[in-house]
């Protein structure tokens, strides 16, 4: 049967990268635009995702035999899932000298 | 074979020993002054086999995820030996966070232990990898006292931080992508065989260099990734701001001139572009480090911008090396050498503000006046090192300038040396107003400034290396020659 | 569901889901994903028609409307809620929350180290021990410093 005579376009390496390279704009813009720190490091985790992403779409089609951008992608969940708990951890040691975790309040230092 | 492998990581391997250890003694025995003494001893014995390996032809080993080869080796003794000297110094510092003296030491210990493996990567896997984990430990150390300017310089030092290995990330997932490798003589290997007008037509490799430059720029602190550095160093506490001005610093040296080197000088022409856009960054970094440090009333804060200043000279270097297109080993000895007299002179000069700000419990610069007659000791070494900073003879830091600024000249970047040239004038007014406050001002008070004779023995250490790093800088000098020798086959 | 199977049956009789789509050579076109969006296609109309179904019905009039404070209320049967829906949890939780996602994660080294055991022979098996008497030191700090007890 022929896909493209339905209308149903083949999904390709290119797909991934541009769906890789929206989720990491979405993600940088969050950090940049957000304030709520916790709101942020979620962000910063939509960005790792992205790069995930990126990684095991080039794994499959540049390296199909080779696992290295799947190895490479599960390094980076778990490197961000310990950036993640000091992240929070640190929030909730600001939140108890700070009584929020607004980051425009984060302003005792400045220039 | 696994067992030479081990042998060939038995640096890293015993300092990981022996952060544990420190962790699990602190558990169960009351006696908290024992995790110092094992914590030192852990360093000792990691710099030992460090020096025992030293002499190595490099040798891959993990299935080539690690190099280990004397640039490596120089690398990791200056981790091992900022490390100690920062242990030593805390010692003044210890009573804030009696409590976690245990954590505190072990975090110490395992950064240095991301250090080294930084600069032994030799894959953009391991890279990453270390580079988190030397990171993760420094945000967990800069947000230690859980005071209100503490937890902030942590949380801005995370968050920044995290969004930088990101963007570095995504620089090396677009690297990985358009060579198929990981490894850094492989992805060198396949884009010499790639044609020039490949790589051009394909603005992803290029987006991917930019991307990793960006990520590491975090690291060492160039504009314009340096708005972190003057927040984080001044809320950080004061041993940790001067293990993150040199480590830090240097770790992210070792890594970028290692993945710009191998990765990216392979080919001329590419090589040269790299090296024009670290020549401007330079430029710029110099100038905003200086300029905003002239304005500064708190010490920490003044350092911070001076430690981005410091980049801007460094990065003089790297950008010499990226001029030369593999041709000489000047500019990376050079970078290698002004590396070993920044450590000495930074880590100097933070010893001592750690010395005289505790007990003075202010980083105000004015609170300063005097500290001639409180502490003599105190201030003839920060004066010594301040000098060394500044670039002026009989010190380490004039001779790593004309060595790196040699350099530079010689590969076409005189308008660059020029305006460094400028910006050391620019930075002895900061550096001197500390001095004319210590040595003219009366003192607010007769008091003196105690300090623990741990203490002593580290800015000792230090004010001897940054004297004999000017006077007999042949030595030290073929010590950096030696250790970028693998640079120099590729 | 009897139907799935038949669909199943159906689509490797005609070679749409036939083993050589699971090779790595076959996703150069990943093509066979646009199978998928038929499937979905038909689902949506699928889900269309039921929802019309009631819809006419009752514009037709067959369905009765008579409508009581009972019938018009959010549950109709079970208990009315108490208190505040947005509850937050309390956070005794978080240490809990910080020990599982640091801990959970690195069991995904577990997996291609099981698959791979024997390739990677006792140097695999010595690494994965270190690993483990790392995370065991993590875990004996955790409990000594007490962040297992509910305090």
């Amino acid at each position: 049967m022929n896909l493209t005579s339905l209308g149903l376009m083949p999904v390709g390496l290119m797909h991934y990268l541009i769906l890789s390279a929206v989720l990491f704009a979405i993600g940088l813009y969050g950090v940049l635009a957000k304030r709520n720190a916790v709101v942020i490091l979620m962000c910063i985790e939509i960005m790792l995702n992205a790069v995930n992403i990126a990684l095991i779409a080039f794994s499959r089609y540049v390296v199909p035999v080779q696992l290295t951008g799947q190895i490479f992608a599960l390094f980076v969940m778990v490197v961000a899932a310990a950036e993640a708990a000091v992240g929070i951890a640190i929030i909730m040691a600001i939140y108890r000298s700070h009584q929020s975790v607004d980051v425009d309040k984060l302003d005792l230092m400045k220039w | 074979m696994i067992l030479k492998e081990l042998q060939l990581l038995t640096p890293e391997l015993s300092l990981l020993v022996f952060a544990l250890l420190v962790i699990m003694l602190d558990l169960f025995i009351k006696q908290k002054k024992v995790l110092v003494v094992v914590s030192i001893a852990g360093i000792l014995v990691s710099a030992g086999f460090t020096l025992s390996l030293w002499g190595i032809h490099a040798t891959d080993i993990l299935y080539a995820m690690l190099s280990v080869d004397q640039y490596a080796l120089l690398f990791k003794l200056i981790f091992l030996v900022a490390a100690g000297l920062v242990i030593l110094a805390s010692q003044d510092y210890i009573s804030k966070f009696a409590q976690f003296q245990s954590e505190y030491y072990a975090l110490v210990l395992i950064s240095a232990l991301g250090m080294m493996l930084m600069a032994a990567a030799q894959d953009l896997i391991a890279v990453y990898v270390s580079l988190e984990l030397s990171s993760i430990s420094l945000y967990v150390l800069a947000s230690f006292l859980k005071d209100q300017k503490s937890t902030e310089a942590g949380l801005k030092y995370l968050l920044l931080g995290a969004v930088s290995s990101a963007v570095l990330l995504y620089g090396m997932a677009l690297v990985f992508g358009l060579t198929g490798h990981t490894c850094m003589p492989c992805i060198a290997d396949s884009l010499k065989g790639m044609p020039i007008s490949n790589i051009m037509q394909s603005p992803a490799l290029l987006m991917g260099l930019i991307l990793i430059v960006a990520g590491f720029g975090f690291k060492i602190a160039s504009v314009p990734f340096q708005m972190w550095v003057p927040d984080v160093y001044e809320g950080a506490p004061t041993p940790v701001t001067a293990y993150l001005s040199v480590a830090s610093k240097a770790a992210g040296f070792a890594v970028i001139l290692r993945v710009l080197f191998v990765v990216f000088g392979a080919t001329a022409w590419l090589s040269q572009d790299w090296g024009l856009l670290i020549a401007v960054l330079s430029a710029i970094t110099m100038m905003v480090g200086n300029v905003v440090a002239l304005s500064q009333s708190n010490i920490k804060r003044m350092f911070g911008y001076s430690s981005i200043a410091q980049a801007g000279y460094l990065m003089v270097g790297l950008a010499a090396v990226g001029m030369a297109a593999g041709s000489d080993a000047l500019g990376r000895s050079g970078l290698l050498f002004f590396l070993m007299s920044y450590t000495f002179t930074n880590l100097g000069a933070f010893i001592a503000i750690i010395a005289i700000s505790n007990k003075l419990n202010s980083d105000q610069i004015e609170d300063y006046t005097g500290m001639s007659k409180r502490a003599p000791l105190l201030a003839i070494a920060l004066t010594l090192c301040l000098v060394s900073l500044t670039g002026l003879p009989p010190t380490a830091g004039l001779i790593a300038k004309i060595y790196i600024f040699n350099g530079a000249v010689n590969h076409g970047l005189l308008w660059l040396v020029i305006i460094a040239v400028i910006n050391s004038v620019i930075s002895a007014f900061y550096y001197f107003r500390i001095v004319k406050v210590m040595w003219m001002g009366a003192p607010a008070s007769e008091e003196k400034v105690p300090s623990t004779w741990a203490l002593r023995v580290a800015l000792s250490l230090c004010c001897l290396f940054v004297l004999l790093l000017g006077v007999l800088p042949a030595g030290f000098m073929g010590i950096a020659q030696a250790a970028v020798k693998i640079f120099t086959g590729s | 569901m009897p139907s799935d199977i038949f669909a199943c049956f159906f689509f490797f009789r005609h070679g749409i889901l036939s083993p050589q789509h699971f090779e790595p050579g076959a996703f150069t076109v990943l093509a066979d994903y646009g199978y998928v969006g038929i499937l979905l296609v038909a689902a949506i109309l699928f889900t269309i028609l039921l929802l019309l179904i009631p819809l006419t019905l009752s514009l037709l009039g067959v369905v009765p409307r008579k409508s009581n404070p009972v019938k018009t209320s959010t549950y109709e049967c079970g208990l009315e809620t108490i208190g505040k829906t947005w509850v937050q949890f309390n956070f005794r939780y978080y240490l809990f929350a910080i020990l599982f996602v640091a801990l959970d994660v690195l069991t995904i080294f577990l997996y291609p180290w099981a698959v791979n055991l024997r390739g990677l022979g006792l140097f695999g098996f010595i690494a994965m021990v270190a690993f483990f008497i790392i995370l065991l030191v993590g875990y004996v700090y955790a409990w000594r410093k007490g962040a297992l007890e509910w305090k």
